[in-house]
């Protein structure tokens, strides 16, 4: 990222309500229950976002949602479909206050979903968002991107990327957005000097100290990749999952997916897009019943090696980012963590 | 929960769930937490990890089961000897909390001259449970300094359901674990509003509140409110409404005091003016969010009773299997449709708001009642649920402090809350017991109201399943849910498949005295030799066929949990269900 | 494009689980009027960021395409939809026709474990003040 501007403080919700005229502006908001969610902001200066809170969900409830709407079927007295699709709107979107492993998210999702010309949901939606990211200088309760080379701060991926200098963000332009954002509204950012640069990697290394945990990712990628895990690590976690789908579903990364078909009658019906997880026992069961999982025994095996070391292979980084959200939300303590930990036992 | 009612003076858990993750021990009775009440089962794995021991009765080897320090897997149906003995050793191993018997409870005496004389090999005999794990069980729950019990269907679903839920009272008075934080008695209650509908007065003898429909100044109260007094006898039970008649009659061996004449919730004793005949019929039904035809016992005499009916009304947001029978179908709101509160197992009444509109002309079903109650004459003018929840707090005294205001932006209330400044109650008992003094009710060994004989020589016993809920009327148009779950199973011992030749996958017939019904079987450990397990989520599969309607006399539970039942290969030649 | 502002995004509406007792709190995310994914209240004491499995599939159910839409009268034998008036009239008529020849006692009430309080409350108040009886119960036992 090459140039760096400042942004103050005092003009952040200046800024978001112009850009709100352009875009649905989503960041985090902290509603009255104390939840802090991604949700689209109608007026940034009467909703100011909460930047001091790890949202819960991630941009995946956005660019790939839960339940998809494909179609409205008709089939007709031959047994022949007929596909309408909804009319649907996809208004250009700003995500603000975007977490490097969130934004690193996104990136993984880009890979599993851009290439082809297939899915064309996530690529509209993609293509019409912009991503302004924010650096954390302190890392949150159940946090271990460093351990995952996915932060605590962003070197690429963003439109912009913001650290929070004090009284001024240090904004660094990632993409031609970003670039577009600084063309069009200059009087929001002054050039940054030498010195607040060099304040961003003093950061970062306070930012690397700062995690409540050691984390031991690549050991368990190592022993993974050479298949010299201790025993009894599938059995253990199989265990304990209970099956809620949970962690899948608020991960970042997790793209898997079931397509279904809701019959309102013999004749009509919808055709649904919907999140799945590889740790359900049917998603790898057979037409006639065969199941090369066996759920008593290998239940989070595709799980975690996928995450960490299919992906590995594959795009030389694990899919986990580290954001933590699986952390303390499984019912029966069977998280990633839980994983890495038992992995280095 | 009329087992708490009668030993504390409120049939309500008396813990918080977060507050089982505290606790040193946990008792986990007639419970299959992991799959039926999840988020308990996760404080409980969180206890675990912390050091807690767990001690589970269930004659299933559940998963709860599997993680337990200590599983004792007792006959079906002896609960209450094996609780009698477990007090029996605490009681002989010194381990009484003397000072909370003395200072908060009553009736001690009778249950320690009775525990004096109870037989252990007596115990060992009706429970199948070995003295030596008895003892272990007692000591390790009677040295605890805070101790959970945890109980659910298994333990009410009985015909001695009461006296299931007053032993396990008795046990937690008798260690001095109520009262206090991180200690109680918590029955787990099955379905989101529960709960509610019991404080609600949804209960032919209780006005909202469990105030009784039988105390005049109660009745006056509510007159003096709605203009119109309520009637001053108890009204029918489920089952007598769903059956056409009082449960137990001509139902297998049951005890002389369930007589239809000695019933609470009868028609008995006709010395009131107006008080109707108990001969007489059930002509009308009018059901809201229910589904009997798929979810009580004994389903051919339910599917009999409403052919026999002159009307039947049905509000649903599906078309349930009720539904379909119905005369009128009212299209229902969902939860996500409408405002309202729930209150769950620990007692927390909380806010649902409405997210989307309702489907096509859907309405709430407050705006129903309210349309049909202007109809006949009596206007409902409400132009909220709020407004709803303002009467009820006038009237019903635990609810007195909630207003849907104060539940707003926060997680609920927990009652009692008696007034507007009330913050709640987490746990319950503390300082006194709802009734004064806490009562040790003495129970005897019941046996069940069916037992196996050569012609039916198994037990069934049946339960929910994770994956669905209740009659499935939500939970089977899942198409995850249902590619998860989609066959009724059967879990069969393997022991007694091998007797009988049954591979896992085959089809078997299940035959008890009120039907028969069709599943696939599954051989699992998690049975015991002798009992067969099945769901009643499916209506392909409808299990209460089978079911008995012999209930608690008190509680008016039916015993779910045990039948007599003939288990043979369904055979291809017949294909009388798919 | 100049997005046209909205007074009240209703994107994340917090409720209440409708499965089991445990009363999870969760945030339904909706889509204009179309409910599009289901997220676990992380603060809430029950939830505590995690749904089981039957609240998390909570989305595929609600706007189901099978759902009830309009009200539906048995008329020679089959049930066919009807207007909301009429299927009032009608119920009303047949309560108030059954509760005159039969007494009140011939009229049954079953109230819902799965409806709300105030709707459990006023059907039992509809049961008592208006069908004069106390045959009213739910499955609280089953």
């Amino acid at each position: 990222m090459s140039d760096q501007y400042l942004l103050s403080r005092d003009h952040l919700a200046p800024l978001l309500r112009r850009l709100a005229k352009e875009y649905r502006l989503v960041a985090p908001v902290r509603n009255d229950h104390g939840d802090t969610m991604f949700q689209e902001i109608a007026n940034p200066v009467a909703t100011v976002p909460d930047l001091e809170s790890q949202p819960q969900n991630s941009l995946k409830d956005f660019l790939f949602p839960q339940q998809e709407h494909l179609y409205d079927y008709r089939l007709d007295d031959a047994g022949g479909y007929h596909f309408q699709p909804p009319a649907t709107t996809t208004p250009p979107t700003l995500f603000f206050g975007v977490r490097p492993c969130d934004l690193n998210a996104v990136l993984y999702l880009d890979v599993v979903f851009l290439p082809g010309r297939r899915e064309l949901s996530y690529r509209r939606r993609r293509e019409n968002s912009l991503l302004i990211g924010l650096n954390c200088n302190q890392p949150f309760a159940d946090c271990f991107c460093a351990a995952v080379n996915a932060g605590p701060f962003l070197e690429e991926g963003s439109d912009l990327q913001l650290t929070d200098l004090g009284r001024d963000f240090l904004v660094e332009v990632g993409r031609a957005g970003g670039a577009e954002i600084i063309r069009r509204w200059p009087h929001f950012f002054r050039s940054a000097p030498a010195e607040e640069r060099n304040r961003r990697f003093q950061l970062y290394l306070e930012a690397r100290g700062g995690f409540s945990r050691q984390v031991h990712a690549d050991q368990a990628i190592k022993r993974l990749a050479a298949d010299t895990l201790p025993s009894g690590v599938w059995e253990e976690l199989a265990t304990r999952c209970q099956d809620c789908n949970g962690c899948a579903y608020l991960c970042p990364t997790c793209t898997c997916f079931t397509i279904v078909d809701q019959p309102q009658d013999q004749h009509h019906g919808r055709r649904l897009r919907l999140w799945d997880a590889c740790t359900a026992t049917g998603f790898t069961a057979m037409a006639g019943g065969h199941n090369p999982v066996q759920p008593g025994k290998d239940k989070l095996r595709q799980r975690f090696r996928h995450k960490l070391e299919l992906d590995v292979k594959k795009h030389g980084r694990p899919s986990c980012m580290g954001c933590g959200r699986c952390v303390g939300a499984c019912f029966g303590g069977a998280d990633i963590l839980h994983f890495i930990n038992l992995a280095g036992r | 929960m009329a087992g708490l009612a009668t030993t504390f003076g409120s049939g309500a858990m008396t813990n918080s769930i977060n507050e089982i993750e505290a606790a040193e021990v946990i008792l986990v009775s007639g419970s299959n937490t992991t799959e039926a009440h999840p988020q308990v089962a996760r404080r409980i794995y969180a206890a675990k990890d912390r050091g807690a021991k767990l001690i589970v009765i269930d004659p299933r080897r559940t998963a709860i089961a599997r993680l337990a320090d200590l599983h004792l897997a007792l006959k079906p149906g002896s609960d209450i000897p094996l609780i009698n003995g477990l007090m029996k050793v605490i009681l002989d191993e010194n381990l009484a909390d003397d000072l909370f018997i003395e200072l908060r409870t009553e009736n001690f005496f009778a249950l320690r001259d009775y525990l004096y004389r109870l037989d252990l090999a007596e115990v060992y005999r009706q429970t199948g449970v070995a003295p030596e794990e008895l003892r272990r069980a007692a000591l390790l729950y009677g040295r605890a300094g805070k101790a959970v019990i945890c109980y659910c269907l298994g333990v009410t679903q009985h015909v001695c359901g009461t006296a299931n839920v007053e032993v396990l009272a008795n046990l937690a008075m008798l260690t001095g674990n109520v009262e206090k934080e991180d200690a109680g008695v918590d029955p787990l209650r099955g379905q989101n509003n529960v709960q509610g509908a019991c404080d609600m007065g949804a209960l032919p003898g209780m006005l909202p509140g469990y105030q009784p429909v039988t105390d005049p100044e109660a009745r006056q109260r509510f007159a003096a409110a709605w203009g119109v007094e309520p009637p001053a006898w108890p009204g029918r039970t489920l089952l007598a409404m769903t059956h056409g008649r009082e449960p137990d009659s001509g139902d297998g061996p049951v005890s002389k005091s369930d007589s239809p004449a000695a019933k609470p919730g009868g028609a008995g004793g006709a010395d009131q003016p107006g008080q109707p005949d108990p001969a007489s019929g059930i002509r009308a039904l009018l059901i809201m969010g229910e589904n009997p035809l798929l979810s009580d016992p004994d389903l051919n005499g339910v599917a009999e009773n409403f052919r026999r009916l002159d009307f039947l009304a049905v509000s649903d947001i599906f078309l349930t299997e009720t539904a379909a029978q119905a005369d009128v179908v009212f299209p229902a709101a969902c939860f996500a449709e409408k405002d309202g509160c729930f209150t769950n197992t620990e007692r927390r009444v909380q806010l649902i708001s409405r997210a989307v509109a309702p489907p096509g002309q859907a309405k709430s079903d407050l705006e129903i009642i309210a349309a049909l109650s202007q109809q006949l004459g009596y206007p409902m003018d409400y132009q909220s649920a709020a407004e709803v929840m303002e009467e009820i707090a006038l009237l019903t005294p635990i609810y007195g402090g909630i207003y849907h205001d104060r539940l707003a932006g926060g997680w609920g209330l927990q009652w009692p809350c008696w007034d507007r400044q009330h913050p709640g109650t987490p746990y319950l008992h503390k300082y006194y017991f709802t009734r004064g003094r806490g009562r040790f009710a003495v129970a005897e060994h019941q046996p069940p109201a069916e037992s196996t004989d050569a012609d039916y020589p198994l037990l069934l016993n049946t339960g929910r399943v994770y994956h669905h809920y209740h009659t499935g009327s939500m939970t089977r148009h899942s198409a995850i849910l249902n590619r998860e779950c989609r066959h009724p199973l059967l879990q069969i011992n393997p022991a007694d498949a091998r007797a009988r030749q049954i591979a896992g996958g085959e089809a078997v017939r299940l035959i008890s005295r009120r039907g028969e019904v069709e599943f696939k079987a599954e051989l699992s450990q998690q049975v015991p030799p002798g009992m067969v397990y099945g769901n009643f989520h499916f209506a392909e599969a409808p299990i209460n066929q089978l079911t008995t309607t012999a209930s608690d006399r008190r509680a008016r539970c039916p015993e779910y949990k045990i039948c007599a039942v003939r288990l043979e290969k369904a055979g291809g030649d017949e294909g009388r269900r798919p | 494009m100049n997005a046209v502002p909205r007074d009240r995004v209703r994107e994340n509406v917090f409720t209440i689980c409708p499965y089991c007792g445990c009363g999870c709190g969760l945030y339904l995310r909706c889509e204009g009027d179309q409910v599009v994914g289901v997220l676990p209240s992380r603060h809430h004491p029950v939830s505590r960021g995690n749904l089981c499995v039957k609240g998390w599939q909570l989305p595929e159910v609600i706007q189901h395409p099978a759902r009830l839409t309009s009200p539906l009268r048995r008329k020679n034998g089959r049930l066919e939809p009807v207007s909301w008036d009429e299927a009032l009239a009608y119920c009303a008529a047949e309560l108030g026709r059954i509760g005159a020849e039969h007494g009140p006692e011939a009229l049954g009430v079953l109230a819902s474990a799965k409806c709300t309080c105030e709707e459990n409350y006023l059907l039992q108040k509809f049961a008592r003040a208006v069908l004069k009886t106390n045959n009213i119960d739910h499955c609280a036992r089953l």
